[in-house]
């Protein structure tokens, strides 16, 4: 006799009840809260050979506590990745976070711990108390993330082709003034810059996506003056041909063309710093030189931010040794971070220290140190960060979106603009509307 | 030597059967039903982890406004509201046209190629099997290094079909990724060109099953290989278009890793399809609810189409 084979009711719901059970056990791996290590785990977006190893090491041989370091790829993957992990209440004590779209969901989100007394009972990092430029990203008036780098922009010569075309370097220069170079610098066999400076940030400073009356900002001039230069650079062969930026994906590897000499000047920041020392990965024979953003007649911001923030998790079981690590890296343990082009947020090392750091070894032989000791220091760049979160990513967007049709010649700079106003302000609208 | 044993008696007639004996649990002997279940098990738990719940949680998660971020806490229920935005955005509309026009027009090339490639490789060609291989072998390399062959060889300045083309003589070329008037076309070509081998096995496989007998009377009968084809070959090979068809078009609206690669949904937003515009809201965004929702309408979508081209094939096949 054949026995019945088919499924009882009850048989099914055991199997129904017992594969769920066994899927939802297969979601708690190693890093589960189950039983959280004794090690303080950190999640950064830096690689670890770049600093953060070292840091930790001196953080260890300090006070003789644990750290493991893991590095999440700075990329909208990567931070999903940081934040299942975090929402999964896998074992991390300590994170980074450097886009402001990630920023404005983990802070709005209880998953960053409130740092406010601690700051406050310090001394030492009384400039993150500082509202008027901050250094400290708050919610509701509450520290809950520190800044620990500031990252100025300045632009970078190609010092053989700027000596070529007899052009003087820079020291204080106007946006007319810097069009007015790169037109002179661009040649048959090279263009003058790779792209122009954020220059509607350099006449509006921090929020400049947001009018004061709520809604996108997008109509101020400044963003289509902006576009506008853009365009007309491209189009008169003095800027990177955006098709190429597009067909090559040049967003992402800006420095081979500068390294090529395909053009002179490069408008970029400390962190790129790191393939013009290094000779064996990305020879060059020539020498680079910094100047600083051009001003605008309405503002003088260098466009640059405090950044790459540093937060605890309101579920860590460490959360006083993970303030001491925080305290740690903002503060004595900073030093190691600056062979990665991180300047530290406070001014906790001498100038020439940092200098030297963000520079790397004989930094004559490739680079105008004077000129780098001058945009980075004796002029103070103007720092700011960003307050108002509202649609970040939306605006971010479609704000490249229309950028690119522009500059590849497919619609006027007015037209663009325009779009961006009106995306960026239903954005705007709809994020007020379900927050 | 070897002693055959007596055959055993005839059994005595089987008793009806009980409950306890329908289960197994009455008759040690026989095989318990669950032994079979545990042989399925791992497979089944693969589905239900996979498939099941996840599909279960896109069809929960669409009537919900979510941002991961705020924890199942912060999941809230909003009813229709996001099939009701759903269906006022243009963004929307927009990546479900371009949807429309990518699938619409690279799915059908991509079955009149195979069809016609495999008519040829199934004659004899010198060299056939070498070619069959040549053939397949898009279909089975990463997406990767077929992405980035193709952004080299699309270069509006350096790339090899541009080179050919000014060498010809011809001028304003297209700027393929770099245009928003060309990019959506020029991942049609890579999905062709990447289809098409596979189109053609599948064709060449129902080839190898066509039925001689028809053809050997339409020769005596005097029919020319037009006739033969629209009458015989095309009528017996309607089910394997059908579910090429049907396979190609739910691949084209689920393509999303050539368009990540490359272009990213732009320039603009000329290459964002629907996967693009529901991944935009899901993992850019955050809009979890909102990407779910689309991921429904995409899914009622492809079934409505699938239907379709079901209905509209009865009646055509050689069998029918």
């Amino acid at each position: 006799m054949t026995p019945r084979t088919t499924l009882s009711r009850r048989a099914l719901l055991g199997a129904a009840a017992g594969a769920g059970a066994a899927a939802a056990l297969s979601g708690c791996g190693s890093g589960s809260t189950g039983s959280p290590s004794t090690t303080l785990q950190v999640w950064g977006g830096v690689p670890a050979a770049n600093g953060p190893q070292e840091l930790v090491d001196g953080f260890t041989a300090a006070t003789g506590e644990q750290v493991t370091y893991t590095r999440f790829v700075n990329d909208d993957r990567g931070n999903l990745k940081v934040d299942t992990a975090l929402q999964g209440g896998v074992d991390i004590d300590v994170y980074f976070t450097y886009a402001a779209q990630n920023m404005a969901l983990r802070a709005g989100s209880g998953m960053a711990l409130d740092l406010t007394d601690r700051v406050r009972a310090d001394p030492d990092l009384a400039p993150y108390l500082d509202t008027t430029a901050p250094r400290a990203t708050m919610v509701d008036g509450r520290i809950v993330a520190l800044a620990t780098a500031r990252e100025p922009n300045f632009l970078l010569f190609n010092e053989s082709l700027r000596e070529q075309a007899g052009i003087e370097l820079p020291r204080a220069w106007t946006v007319d003034e810097f069009a007015a170079t790169v037109r002179e610098l661009a040649g048959p066999d090279r263009y003058g810059t790779y792209s122009v400076p954020d220059t509607a940030r350099v006449s509006l400073g921090a929020n400049y996506w947001y009018a004061p009356e709520g809604g996108s900002n997008f109509d101020d001039p400044a963003f289509l003056e902006w576009m506008q230069l853009g365009r007309s650079l491209i189009d008169d062969g003095a800027a990177y041909p955006w098709t190429e930026v597009l067909a090559r994906q040049l967003e992402a590897y800006q420095q081979t063309p500068f390294l090529q000499g395909e053009f002179v000047v490069w408008p970029t920041a400390p962190f790129n710093l790191r393939y013009l020392n290094n000779a064996e990965d990305y020879p060059h024979d020539f020498l680079v030189a910094a100047a600083p953003t051009p001003t605008t007649a309405r503002g003088d911001w260098n466009g640059g931010s405090f950044n790459n923030f540093i937060m605890i998790n309101p579920r860590s079981t460490k959360i006083d040794l993970a303030w001491e690590f925080v305290r740690y890296w903002v503060t004595d343990g900073a030093g190691p971070m600056l062979g990665g082009g991180k300047i530290p947020a406070l001014d906790v090392l001498p100038d020439e220290d940092v200098l030297a750091g963000v520079l790397g070894e004989d930094p004559e032989q490739w680079f105008d140190v004077e000129s780098f000791r001058r945009t980075l220091f004796t002029d103070e760049p103007k720092l700011m960060t960003d307050t108002i979160l509202s649609a970040v990513p939306e605006i971010s967007l479609v704000s490249e979106q229309q950028r690119n049709l522009c500059w590849i010649g497919e619609k006027s700079p007015a037209d663009a603009v325009a779009s961006i106003d009106a995306l960026a302000d239903a954005a705007i609208r709809r994020y007020e509307r379900q927050a | 030597m070897t002693l055959t044993p007596p055959l055993a008696p005839p059994a005595a007639p089987a008793p009806a059967p009980t409950t306890a004996t329908r289960t197994g649990r009455g008759n040690p002997s026989l095989p318990k039903p669950w032994i079979g279940w545990a042989f399925l098990a791992p497979n089944l738990l693969g589905v239900l982890a996979f498939t099941l719940i996840p599909l279960l949680s896109v069809v929960g998660l669409s009537f919900t406004s979510w941002n991961l971020v705020s924890g199942l806490e912060g999941i809230e229920f909003v009813g229709l509201q996001n099939f009701l935005d759903l269906a006022v955005d243009p963004g929307f509309w927009n990546a479900a046209l371009r949807t429309v026009v990518y699938a619409g027009i690279s799915v059908p090339l991509t079955v009149l190629g195979g069809l016609g490639l495999a008519l040829l490789l199934n004659g004899d060609v010198p060299g056939r099997a070498v070619l069959r291989v040549i053939f397949f072998l898009p279909y089975i390399v990463t997406v990767v290094a077929i992405g980035m062959v193709w952004l080299m060889i699309l270069n509006p300045s350096a790339g090899l079909v541009n080179q050919t083309l000014a060498a010809l003589g011809l001028q304003d070329l297209p700027g393929w990724f770099a245009s928003s008037h060309w990019a959506l076309p020029a991942l049609i070509l890579i999905a062709i060109w990447s289809g098409v081998g596979y189109a053609s096995m599948i064709y060449l496989s129902a080839l190898s099953d066509a039925p001689t007998q028809l053809y050997e009377a339409a020769e005596v009968d005097g029919a020319g290989a037009w006739t033969q084809f629209r009458t015989i070959t095309w009528p017996s090979l309607m089910p394997t278009t059908v579910f090429l068809l049907v396979t190609l078009f739910i691949g084209a609206s689920q393509g999303f890793g050539l368009i990540a690669l490359i272009t990213a949904g732009g320039p603009g937003d000329a290459t964002t399809v629907v996967s693009y515009y529901m991944y935009q809201n899901g993992f850019q965004f955050y809009r979890f609810g909102y990407a779910a929702a689309i991921g429904m309408a995409t899914f009622v979508g492809v079934l409505a189409l699938t239907v379709l081209t079901w209905r509209a094939q009865r009646g055509r096949t050689l069998h029918d």
